[in-house]
């Protein structure tokens, strides 16, 4: 049995006039990969960034317990603030800032336009790095080896995001993603505009660095056939019409 | 199809000429299309489909005339557009529309929907300021825009910003439309959507040229698909009532059928050659030595270039190109030899 690293249980969000999700489950393993699909609208991001504690509508939390196996052995994260709105979601949010970017780390849409446009890669994953507990002697080696990792050349790092193509983007953001070594990498929908070969290429390496690393990851697709050919476990998310009580 | 094709291209190139930094760094030339021939005829959509970097916005740039060619002729409506004066294109351009792949950056931040429309309307239709206003507000319904009439573009969701770009080009009722990607960046739900008002809104004698990486799309919407590799048009068939044949483009339809390619294209021959499943016995000096040509197939109606399922149709001799190849024609392969001494010792 892998070593459970993220537990979300029956999580419900509500804006005042409706019901963006209720009564989801998800779980991340170590090594494994474990799926959010669903259409849009259906709460698929929302869902995700609730697992990071970033739950960034209000009154937001109506009910739900999530837990970090990995980082505090059985604290719930949500039970002081269910049911709190709008200040309870601000202070959820500043109570799980120290895990975002170290526990668990997050691989964006569009790459081109998450990095930041006006420093290096090098710069960026430099950053990145520093966020693990105990950063490395030799970082220069560390991200000639990551960048390696994903399929970039080490003078890559000496580039700006705008100097690279898409599919160079994606690398480098995945690249900067596990710099601080975390225990879970949240994706959201990381194939966005690339062609073909190159989403299933960018999604193989992504599964298998996280892998590698002993990660969990969490994928956010719209792509049904490659999550039930890459996902341990599918969580299937449907939009929810009803108006909130 | 005995009508005007609406657009032609014969042996279409294009080399850009990439400057050295300095003096002593040498200019390099990168051949971005290879001689493509086309045809688009009134009433069809085509996808142009390939990965990154195959020259597909190239291509659609110059049939526009709105990147210069090195190569080839481009007719438009029988027209030779590639010597045309830009002075003289200015007058055919309003029937020659292009959809840009970036909405927000093709948007005027400072102008709603409706002044989006009435504007191209009055400046290239030469309709009259009220004349304008009336059909750019048809045509915004028409889209499903009604509502959003005074929004400006940072108000609009990603899908809305595409239909004010449709509608500025659909309110000129084009005899061509050009759409590079118009659906990057939006979800499933608002690709259909934005295709289905794209498609769905053509008026009847135009052709509409669709540059996409959604295979999906292609086969819903289109009637012919042109496949596009390094440069090259490798394919060319109908999408919606059959599947490729090219082993390249049949991994571009569905990317899982086999294993991934490699990220290097070999330089002369067929581009795919290194990661081909067909590429055996003496096939591997042909496909080495030349590009095929596009050629129709047998039980395929579009046309293919791949010497390997061109083969049985030309030189019956050599029908069966994996088990038997002791009789290889021409000058033999040295590729071919290293294969003998295992097999005797």
């Amino acid at each position: 049995m892998p070593e459970r690293l993220l537990e979300l249980r029956n999580l419900s969000v509500r804006t005042h006039r409706r019901v963006l999700v209720e009564g989801i489950d998800v779980d991340v393993n170590a090594g494994e990969v474990t799926a959010l699909v669903g259409p849009s609208g259906a709460g698929k991001s929302l869902t995700a960034r609730c697992s990071m504690g970033l739950v960034n509508v209000s009154p937001g939390l109506f009910g739900g317990q999530l837990r970090f196996p990995g980082a505090s052995e059985s604290k719930d994260w949500y039970a002081p603030h269910i049911n709190g709105g709008a200040s309870a979601m601000q202070r959820l949010m500043r109570e799980t800032a120290s895990l975002r970017g170290s526990y668990f780390t997050y691989s964006p849409q569009v790459a081109a336009s998450a990095l930041n446009p006006g420093r290096t890669v090098g710069r960026q994953m430099l950053l990145a790095m520093n966020r693990r507990t105990s950063p490395p002697q030799d970082m220069g080696a560390e991200i000639a080896a990551l960048l390696d990792e994903v399929g970039l050349a080490p003078r890559t790092a000496a580039a700006l995001p705008g100097e690279l193509s898409g599919g160079q983007c994606q690398r480098a953001a995945l690249a900067i993603a596990i710099a601080p070594m975390p225990r879970v990498v949240v994706a959201d929908e990381p194939e966005t505009g690339l062609d073909p070969v190159l989403r299933r290429g960018i999604i193989e390496l992504l599964v298998s660095v996280c892998q590698n690393h002993g990660c969990g990851l969490l994928l956010i697709s719209h792509h049904e056939d490659t999550v039930e050919r890459l996902a341990n476990t599918i969580v299937r998310l449907t939009p929810h019409e009803e108006a909130a009580v | 199809m005995s009508a005007q094709p609406t657009v032609e291209v014969r042996g279409l190139s294009k080399v850009f000429v990439l400057r050295g930094a300095w003096p002593w760094d040498p200019n390099r030339e990168v051949h971005a299309i290879k001689g493509v021939d086309l045809q688009l005829f009134p009433g069809q959509v085509m996808a142009v489909v390939g990965q990154s970097g195959s020259g597909k916005t190239t291509m659609a740039r110059i049939i526009l005339g709105l990147e210069e060619l090195s190569e080839g002729e481009i007719l438009l409506e029988g027209r030779r557009w590639d010597l045309m004066e830009e002075a003289e294109r200015h007058r055919h351009r309003v029937f020659y529309q292009y959809v840009p792949q970036d909405a927000m950056s093709a948007l005027d931040p400072q102008q709603n929907a409706l002044e989006h429309v009435a504007e191209t309307l009055r400046v290239l239709g030469g309709c009259s300021r009220s004349e304008a206003h009336e059909k750019g507000i048809q045509m915004l319904h028409r889209l499903g825009l009604s509502e959003r009439m005074q929004a400006l573009p940072r108000e609009m969701s990603g899908g809305e910003q595409r239909r004010v770009t449709l509608a500025r080009v659909l309110a000129l009722e084009p005899r061509l439309v050009v759409a590079d990607e118009p659906t990057s960046g939006l979800d499933p739900d608002r690709r259909r959507e934005v295709l289905r008002d794209l498609i769905g809104n053509l008026p009847p004698t135009a052709a509409c040229m669709l540059v996409t990486h959604n295979m999906a799309a292609a086969k819903a919407w289109c009637t012919h698909a042109v496949v596009m590799l390094d440069g090259w048009v490798i394919e060319n068939f109908d999408p919606r009532s059959e599947m490729p044949v090219h082993p390249y483009s049949k991994l571009l339809f569905d990317p899982w059928s086999a294993p991934l390619p490699g990220t290097s294209l070999a330089t002369e021959g067929c581009p795919f050659r290194n990661d081909c499943p067909l590429v055996q016995g003496p096939l591997v000096e042909t496909c080495r030595r030349s590009m095929p040509s596009l050629q129709p197939l047998d039980h395929h109606q579009g046309r293919v270039a791949c010497h390997a399922l061109a083969r049985p149709a030309t030189p019956a001799a050599e029908a069966n190109p994996s088990s038997n190849a002791e009789t290889p024609p021409g000058p033999e392969p040295i590729e071919a030899e290293p294969i003998q001494p295992p097999a005797q010792g």
